[in-house]
């Protein structure tokens, strides 16, 4: 019994139509190369090795997903899988893939693709590969065209597990020459040096330390695109050298917050160039500042609500993050479709925080002072430092005393994740759209393990949390999981494990002739077939 | 005795077999120091990803060789390094000699050319600041020598591609050739040549300033010397006596701190290779380092030691043609 929710067929039946005008529309320009730059060169070109922004950035546009989104929400639309299937109780899913799809190297893409990728490579070895496959229990290929994944449970996110970030569909022809059983011999073959995928752009060559050149794939799917000849990652590891390179007109992008903060406003004066938050919202940045629950005074959440209440969350948007960001009132960002629009924003009250502190036993001594914490600071630029001056300011005026320690990334990844050294420490980190993904693992009990990176490092400890998060994760309706979501951020507001602090959009500047990068909330990983550049 | 080695040669030869062990020790040296720096690749890998359970850190830990005891990791290393095996890069995942090796001739490109013409242009403008001493021109030379020296490096950088590359388009901003040019051989070289302009004229800037001085005060000395005085009572012009009695003699120390500044060029060519996107093997140091790539960073220092190494021995040979005094020694 299937009910069929999603009429990707007649939507598909729609495009073959009118292929042939759409990509006329689609494409006012042809031809010509989009060169841009970010902070460094990518470490590989498959998202299989690493999802950093380096890596994603240009997986994307060779790799592509089992379908594709559209929206800041990551709508699923056809794309490799032309339309698709959910059983009622939204544990089968059956997707039909599209007819006389090839891979870069000619080799026909079908189902048998689908399965052995996914099995042998995405599964045991992509860091995402559990959270979305993990439940499965099988995948079968009745057809090379169809593919059905069914599910120990439902799993009511499981469309957006096929993100090319998240599960490139990968070769069987190529994967089969390789020792799949040997995790480094897999993440470090051809298929992250030299990708053979089936995106509209294939992979032309790689200058380690100079360039990356990807040119069009003739042969793609969507006849007429892409719309681009070529794509170039240039490395300028220089964030004013990169932004001459723009202004010079020799790069056309710098995504995803590749631009020096300082250059942001000029920029945004120049019509030549166009400044844009938008395009990221599928990440959902926020900062805020991890907070070690083990040791008093930490532990008492009135201690984390004082601290909350002593910092101007305007005052480090404006003086710190150069008039960029929103103030946060929770763990999810409010472009977040799981936030809770009740929740109020976040006070700043320094006499109330030190009534609290007084309230919770933490008296001021004859010199105001109440105790000494430690403070860390992600070592991720100049803005962090700032930000963790502001706290040691800020919470010395209510009497707390917030030493500051600096070390490399490595060393504060230490720390933080392993050591718990720290009272304190900014960290940066993304929602993904979903809070099972990107937000539960923060807060779990289950994720307080030594070692774990970017997972329950603080110990907030809450049975009561970690059944809402079980609760959201199986909830079979977007309603059911809101409503519970709802419930974990009033409550994981009022514990304050963590102080939230800021949403922070990624920034992006572009040249003014350059259209069609906004597709959706990922939109600098998507593969940029309908990006085109005027003359 | 039928057969004897030059001396010249055994003067080499000694300089050759002293590499091994200086590589060695570097090699020890860069791994217990790097060792002793807290967190490792695999935290840095799983944070790039976004963060990863205990499990998967520590899978990870594992398939990098990384949960090995260190003394264990170190032999291992240290045996590696013997049969010039340098790795794999924990961060890339390709061989470290391909990684580093693929960087060397960009560097050395660079080095070489910004020294050279650190070392002709301070030898020369030292020579006629030398000849003029107290005029106007040497107290201009002095001033002008000692603002490139007191100038920050990546300062200097972004004003040259301000003023060349910006305003006035002269020369490309960064990167060692144009990204799909189609060229002959020749327009190649052309090609990388004028890429090659500004780092390496940055570069030299700072080093022209001290070979001028050196080259000053050493002319200066040496045509203080009886036999300058000897060649000037034998008639010969000021011209020929300060090019070729003087500046022989005077070249000695230039060459021997040219020698001694490789390592410091491969240190300073970091940040020029930062603003100018040049691909060599500086840039690489201050990734891998961030990215706890040990594995990297030690094979870049164990190449870079070679090539310092290499190069002094070059200047030695050219110390040895300038003063035959050397090799007898």
């Amino acid at each position: 019994m299937k009910s069929a929710r999603y009429l990707g067929a007649a939507a598909t039946l729609a495009l073959i139509a009118t292929t042939a005008a759409q990509a006329q529309d689609a494409c006012p320009t042809k031809g010509g190369t989009l060169t841009f730059s970010y902070t460094a060169e990518p470490v590989a070109l498959s998202t299989l090795r690493t999802t950093a922004v380096t890596v994603s950035l240009m997986a994307g546009k060779i790799y592509e997903g089992l379908v594709s989104y559209e929206g800041p929400e990551m709508t699923p639309v056809p794309g490799l899988a032309e339309s698709w299937d959910i059983s009622e109780d939204g544990t089968v899913y059956t997707f039909h893939l599209r007819d006389g799809v090839k891979w870069h190297d000619g080799e026909p893409f079908t189902s048998a693709d689908v399965k052995f990728g996914i099995e042998n490579a995405i599964r045991p070895y992509h860091s995402r590969g559990k959270i979305f496959f993990g439940n499965v229990t099988s995948i079968e290929t009745p057809d090379p065209l169809t593919v059905i994944f069914t599910l120990a449970s439902p799993v009511e996110y499981f469309m957006q597990g096929f993100q090319m970030t998240s599960a490139p569909m990968l070769p069987k022809h190529i994967l089969e020459t390789l020792d799949v059983s040997d995790r480094q011999a897999l993440i470090n073959s051809s298929l992250t040096s030299e990708p053979i995928g089936t995106g509209p752009f294939k992979f032309k060559e790689w200058v380690h330390g100079d360039h990356i050149t990807l040119t069009r794939n003739p042969d793609y799917w969507q006849a007429g695109l892409p719309c681009l000849d070529n794509i170039v990652m240039r490395s300028i590891p220089d964030g004013v050298a990169r932004g001459i390179a723009l202004e010079n007109g020799e790069i056309d992008l710098l995504p995803m917050n590749s631009v020096l903060d300082s250059d942001i406003a000029r920029f945004e004066d120049m019509d030549s160039l166009e400044v844009s938050m938008r395009g990221d919202e599928g990440l959902g940045g926020i900062i805020w500042l991890d907070v070690n629950n083990r040791e008093e005074p930490l532990s008492d959440p009135m201690v984390r609500k004082a601290i909350s209440l002593s910092l101007d969350r305007e005052t480090i948007r404006d003086v710190i993050w150069y008039g960029y960001g929103v103030p946060a009132r929770g763990p999810l960002v409010s472009t977040n479709p799981f936030f809770n629009e009740k929740l109020p924003e976040l006070e700043f009250d320094l006499e109330k925080a030190a009534a609290l502190l007084d309230e919770a036993g933490y008296p001021a001594d004859a010199n105001g002072h109440r105790f000494t914490i430690t403070q860390r600071a992600l070592p991720n630029g100049e803005k962090f430092i700032r930000l963790a001056e502001y706290v040691r300011q800020q919470l010395g005026k209510v009497g707390i005393e917030a030493k500051i320690e600096t070390s490399d990334y490595a060393g504060w990844l230490k720390s933080v994740f392993t050591d718990y050294n720290y009272g304190i420490t900014s960290t940066s980190t993304d929602n993904r759209n979903d809070p099972t993904i990107g937000t539960g693992r923060r807060f779990h009990t289950k994720n307080i393990k030594v070692g774990a990176t970017f997972e329950n490092a603080g110990a907030y400890s809450n049975p009561e949390v970690d059944r809402l998060f079980d609760e959201g994760a199986v909830a079979p309706t977007r309603e059911a999981r809101k409503a519970i979501f709802d419930e974990v951020q009033e409550i994981l507001v009022d514990d304050m494990p963590v102080v939230y602090l800021l949403e922070i959009p990624r920034v992006s500047v572009w040249n003014a002739k350059v259209h069609g990068l906004i597709t959706n909330g990922i939109s600098f990983y998507d593969n940029w077939a309908k990006v085109y550049k005027e003359e | 005795m039928a057969f004897s080695i030059p001396p010249f040669l055994q003067f080499m030869f000694r300089r050759v077999l002293q590499i091994i062990p200086v590589v060695i020790a570097i090699a020890a040296l860069n791994f217990l120091l790097l060792s002793l720096a807290p967190g490792d690749a695999a935290d840095v890998i799983s944070a790039n990803n976004g963060g990863a359970s205990a499990e998967e850190v520590q899978a990870l830990r594992e398939s990098l060789g990384l949960d090995r005891p260190m003394i264990v990791q170190f032999f291992s290393y240290m045996g590696g390094v013997l049969t010039l095996d340098l790795g794999q890069s924990y961060v890339r995942g390709m061989p470290v000699l391909d990684l580093v090796m693929s960087r060397v001739p960009a560097t050395l490109l660079l080095m070489v050319t910004s020294l050279a013409l650190a070392v002709l242009a301070g030898i020369l403008l030292g020579i006629l600041s030398s000849t003029r001493y107290g005029s106007l021109l040497d107290r201009v030379m002095s001033i002008i020598s000692l603002l490139l020296y007191s100038t920050p490096h990546f300062w200097l950088a972004l004003m040259m591609i301000v003023f060349f590359s910006v305003h006035l388009g002269l020369l490309p901003s960064g990167n060692i050739a144009t990204i799909g040019g189609d060229f002959s051989f020749l327009g190649r070289v052309w090609d990388v040549f004028v890429h090659l302009i500004l780092p390496a004229v940055t570069m030299a800037m700072f080093y022209i300033a001290v070979y001028m001085r050196l080259m000053r005060s050493s002319m200066l000395e040496v045509l203080d010397l009886d036999y300058i005085t000897a060649a000037r009572a034998r008639g010969a012009s000021e011209k020929k006596i300060a090019y070729s009695h003087a500046a022989r003699n005077a070249l000695l120390p230039v060459v021997t701190l040219a020698g001694v500044q490789i390592g410091h060029a491969l240190g300073g060519s970091v940040l020029i290779e930062t603003v100018f996107g040049w691909p060599g093997l500086g840039r690489l140091v201050y990734e891998s380092l961030l990215e706890r790539d040990t594995n990297t960073l030690m094979g870049i220092l164990v190449v870079s030691s070679v090539l310092v190494i290499v190069v002094s021995l070059c200047i030695d040979l050219v110390c040895g043609l300038l003063d035959p005094r050397i090799v007898h020694k």
